[in-house]
């Protein structure tokens, strides 16, 4: 009889491979990312010398940085606000019974599909007060409207949300549905039965049902808002002026285009830090919720 | 037991197999760039459809081909109709095979491809195509060859325009790190259409054009067009400030002060549209064909307008800057065809630059891409005079003070800060003098 945990070294071996991978692929980069965040690196002027907590510092003082945080944040409450409240209706509907809902089931998520920068760069047309089509389907209600949607602060963060919200809603929806799809009709007949109306079953029984579902939802898509970078960056280059900027673009522009490699590491860091202490808050909300 | 066996066997032979792919691609790896030989190709250097399909993936694509090619070039003219032709036309005249990577169309995307190549030392691409934008933020990092002895020679120097060479592609120890690839000018354009509508024959003075802009503007219609995006609204300004005779570099300078207040003025009278500073060109030039607009300030031949239908002395054309100041000035610019420091094929790059810069090169250039040549002597001898373009490039480069554009070192992030206090000013979210103090503040910051 051969032990088996005298065999676990195998297991090691086979997965060494990966372990050392994923180590240079990830470990390494993150290792480095805050050692640079430390340092003053400035490419194009050929800077590089050790800086302390400075860059910390700056991103607290640089207007650019806080106008991004503050859209950022705008960003992904917002958006994740419409996409718990939208996201769990589309789930109802897609979940009724009626003809057709296959295909509407399966063509809600082609927007989902498409890349974020293909969407961003229609978005741009789309939300255009002479060719757009947002404009142009308001102005068969009301002709004489005029408003370029990505020239002021609100209208073009709305624009923003909304779009983001198009893309992306739909493929919430499909999961909150794969929850809905696990609640038992007896549940529902039983509580008819009892007299629950229609809104009192919503409340009382499919709620609290994909309740740890839709939390569990949050996590990744609140993740993937604090991230978004593509959508801004082909539709509104984070403008007008910074208004639009998302925090994971800024890092891009600073790290790629203007070539600030430290003070992008800082930014990273600290966007790697709120993403930690959110899903941290998150998963102990979730097991107090289970509790 | 057996199933065990069979396990470690494939688990052996799969480990092995990677490891292998390992050894090989990493000594493939670090000759591929240098000796020219061996690898396979994916893609043939006369299909330009494919490479520009690839183009998103940036130089790592071309990685596995680099034996079959002398030089990778990397470019922003793939995609134009004849670059096939140009391709086999420069092949065929140097002996060079050439493998292309088609540049990102998108500006902020092709720039960080580009500065990645360049400050990463990557050897897969030796010659580049890149902007004075680039041009100003490398040409002193040292990323770049000096071509003074190889390329850019006394004998042929001269013919370049000389302001543009030194202002944008001369680094500081005396080198110049490019050879222009063209010459193009801000020209000012105008609608004929309109200005026969408007009643307007002439627009030499200021004074003539803000009559054209309140003959012009009205019922949708505005007499000047921009792209006000916060990138692409440096030439605006710049060129406003210069022809208020401004510094764009000086914003203690009463007539940069004048300049911003003029195009204040304009948004305030519906002489042009605050709905710009979300456009950039491909926004703009829609317009400008659909009549939406009645002049402005843009580069090239009029490629967009030809292509509408909408090019000509009775429809869209180029006309002289108009004078405000004691003289005219405009804008030159260039796409500069630059050499990796970090090549290994620099032999071959070098033959491929010193046939860009010869008269036969111009030619291909221009014949094929519609580029003006950068060669003084060359646009004489090659561009036939029923070129429209002809008469008026030769007219600005006579009549007006041609600069290059104002850059510092710290280019996109100066050009991007201006931008975003510009659309402050024009949304008066800010003053003028709250401008002109941020802007000065700028120019010192991002000028180290």
């Amino acid at each position: 009889m051969i032990d088996k945990k005298s065999l676990q070294w195998i297991a090691w071996v086979l997965i060494l491979p990966v372990l050392l991978l994923r180590g240079f692929t990830t470990i390494y980069p993150v290792i480095k990312t805050v050692f640079n965040s430390f340092y003053d690196i400035r490419i194009l002027s050929g800077v590089n010398e050790f800086a302390g907590i400075s860059n910390y510092l700056n991103v607290f003082k640089d207007q650019k940085v806080i106008t991004t945080l503050k859209f950022t944040g705008i960003f992904v409450v917002v958006s994740m606000f419409f996409h718990i409240i939208l996201g769990v209706g589309l789930a109802l509907i897609l979940n009724m019974k009626f003809k057709g809902r296959r295909f509407l089931r399966t063509i809600v998520l082609i927007p989902w599909a498409m890349p974020s920068v293909v969407i961003g760069m229609a978005g741009k047309w789309a939300f255009n007060n002479d060719y757009g089509l947002i404009n142009d389907f308001v102005r068969r209600f009301h002709p004489d409207f005029q408003l370029n949607w990505l020239i002021n602060t609100g209208s073009a963060r709305a624009a923003v949300i909304s779009l983001d919200l198009w893309k992306d809603l739909p493929f919430f929806a499909i999961l909150v549905l794969s929850g809905l799809q696990f609640i038992s009709s007896d549940i529902y007949e039983a509580a008819k039965v009892d007299g629950a109306n229609a809104v009192k079953s919503f409340f009382y029984i499919t709620l609290p049902l994909i309740m740890r579902n839709v939390l569990t939802l949050c996590i990744p898509f609140t993740l993937w808002r604090l991230t978004g970078f593509d959508l801004v960056y082909s539709m509104t280059s984070g403008g007008p002026g910074e208004d639009t900027s998302l925090i994971a673009y800024r890092i891009t522009m600073e790290a790629f285009t203007n070539l600030n490699v430290g003070y992008a590491a800082a930014l990273a860091v600290l966007l790697f830090l709120v993403m930690a202490a959110f899903s941290w808050f998150n998963m102990r909300f979730m097991s107090r919720f289970e509790d | 037991m057996k199933k065990k066996l069979v396990s470690v066997l494939l688990t052996a032979a799969l480990t092995c197999s990677l490891c292998a792919g390992c050894g090989s691609s990493g000594s493939d790896g670090g000759n591929s760039a240098a000796s020219g030989d061996g690898g396979s190709s994916e893609t043939a250097s006369d299909d330009a459809g494919s490479t520009e399909a690839s183009s998103d993936d940036g130089a790592a694509d071309t990685g596995s081909k680099d034996g079959e090619y002398d030089l990778t070039l990397y470019t922003i003219n793939s995609t134009d109709a004849d670059f096939n032709d140009w391709l086999a036309n420069v092949e065929g005249a140097t002996g060079l095979k050439i493998n292309v990577i088609a540049a990102p169309t998108d500006s902020d995307t092709r720039q960080q491809k580009i500065t990645t190549i360049l400050s990463t030392g990557d050897t897969s691409v030796d010659v580049l195509e890149i902007n004075d934008e680039m041009s100003a933020s490398f040409k002193n990092s040292g990323w770049l060859e000096g071509l003074n002895d190889t390329v850019m020679t006394e004998d042929i120097r001269d013919e370049f325009p000389q302001g543009y060479v030194a202002d944008m592609i001369t680094d500081k120890n005396g080198q110049i790190v490019g050879v222009p690839g063209y010459s193009g000018y801000l020209a000012f354009w105008v609608n004929q259409e309109i200005m026969d509508e408007a009643g307007i024959t002439s627009i030499d003075t200021k004074e003539e054009f803000v009559a054209y802009l309140e003959a012009a503007s009205g019922d949708g219609r505005y007499g000047y067009g921009g792209s006000w995006e916060k990138t692409y609204v440096f030439n605006e300004i710049a060129q406003f400030v210069n022809m208020f005779g401004g510094d764009y570099l000086d914003w203690t300078n009463p007539a940069n002060k004048e300049a911003m207040e003029f195009i204040h003025e304009m948004v305030e009278k519906g002489y042009t549209p605050i709905d710009q500073i979300a456009d950039k060109y491909e926004q703009m030039n829609p317009k400008f064909n659909d009549g939406k607009y009645g002049s402005l300030f843009m580069w090239g031949l009029g490629t967009d307008y030809a292509q509408a239908d909408m090019l000509g002395e009775d429809k869209i054309h180029m006309t002289m800057v108009p004078q405000f100041s004691d003289k005219r000035y405009i804008f030159t610019d260039s796409w500069s065809y630059v050499l990796n420091t970090a090549s290994q094929n620099k032999e071959a790059a070098i033959k491929f630059l010193q046939y860009m810069a010869s008269e036969e090169g111009m030619k291909a250039n221009y014949e094929a891409f519609d580029r003006y040549p950068a060669r003084k002597d060359v646009a004489e001898k090659v561009v036939p005079d029923t070129d429209p373009a002809k008469e008026i490039y030769s007219r600005y480069a006579n009549e007006c003070v041609v600069k290059g554009r104002p850059m510092l070192p710290q280019t996109m992030e100066f050009i991007s800060a201006m931008g975003t206090i510009f659309q402050s000013y024009v949304k008066d979210e800010i003053t003028v003098d709250e401008f002109c103090a941020k802007a000065q503040e700028y120019v010192e910051t991002y000028n180290n």
